[in-house]
């Protein structure tokens, strides 16, 4: 963590439930919660707003699915703190080898042809904004997508394209596999409202 | 099926661009405007903050130690420097959000 004030929280009441956090939960809270806490007003409450709405609020993509949109974000845009967390949340609902193929490349994966098509879009649109085109929409359109599902996985890489971006300008600390999986259920739970 | 009560993404990504980019800070709400927009493929910022803003926009985890230091130093605080950061991650993530759901409309809205 680059900023030693979001380490150790602004303001005592932060201070105190990062180290309650801590300890009820048994590993050090990750740098993403910190970030949720600092300078709130700012940008965790609204920041949170949007996260948890996408990830959370109803659509016709699963929990896990958008949890594998994260993670590919992550991957495209090397951030290995976010494929560490989303993985480890989507591998809670979907099985660890899925997660671990679509990694290691989502066409081939299992996972359903509208998925694939989507993360095809979303790939060129966190890579190559400015070349993605309606044709490239109208072929997931035609993949059986619908209009809103598509809007839906937007903003799920539109917003990983602002966490992964602090994430790596702030070096988040890398946990564990073992403390993303605890974290994963946390997540899972408590979603991302902050 | 169509899921009940979607969220409004486009009302909830303005409420961040606003809070982010017009509300009050530590930092000028001009330069975190004129941040952001460099982050989205706009022109040169302040010095002090241009190599930032670009490393973030193209490569963040290609930031180093003394990208940041020098943001904390030329801002004032940490609490600045943060805002500087927040400012060109969300100008990169909503130049996407934008271009994404543009394009989606013209394809759902075309003639068939």
């Amino acid at each position: 963590m680059r900023l030693s004030e979001i380490d150790r929280g602004d303001g005592l009441a932060n201070r105190l439930l990062i180290g309650f956090i801590s300890m009820v939960s048994g590993m050090r809270l990750p740098d993403a919660a910190r970030v949720a806490f600092y300078h709130k007003d700012f940008f965790g409450r609204p920041m949170g707003a949007w996260t948890h709405a996408t990830m959370r609020g109803p659509s016709s993509w699963s929990v896990a699915e958008r949890e594998l949109m994260a993670m590919m974000v992550a991957k495209w845009n090397a951030c290995a703190f976010c494929v560490g967390a989303h993985g480890a949340v989507a591998a809670k609902e979907m099985t660890r080898p899925t997660v671990a193929a679509a990694l290691a490349d989502y066409r081939a994966a299992a996972i359903s042809e509208r998925l694939k098509a989507t993360l095809g879009f979303l790939e060129k649109l966190v890579l190559r904004p400015r070349e993605v085109t309606p044709e490239d929409a109208r072929a997931v359109l035609g993949a059986g997508v619908g209009a809103e599902a598509l809007t839906d996985a937007i903003a799920v890489a539109s917003v990983f394209s602002i966490v992964t971006r602090y994430a790596d300008a702030l070096a988040f600390a890398m946990p564990t596999e073992a403390e993303f999986d605890r974290a994963a259920a946390m997540l899972l739970k408590r979603g991302y409202a902050s | 099926m169509r899921p009940l009560h979607r969220a409004d993404h486009g009302a909830l990504a303005e409420a961040l661009r606003r809070r982010v980019l017009e509300g009050s800070g530590e930092t000028d709400a001009n330069l975190r405007r004129k941040v952001a927009e460099r982050a989205a493929g706009g022109p040169p910022v302040d010095a002090a903050y241009d190599d930032l803003a670009l490393q973030i926009a193209t490569a963040a985890n290609r930031v180093t130690d003394p990208q940041v230091a020098a943001a904390v130093r030329a801002a004032g605080s940490e609490k600045a420097a943060f805002e500087i950061i927040a400012a060109a991650a969300v100008g990169a993530g909503l130049l996407r959000w934008q271009l994404g759901i543009s394009v989606v409309e013209e394809a759902a809205n075309a003639p068939q």
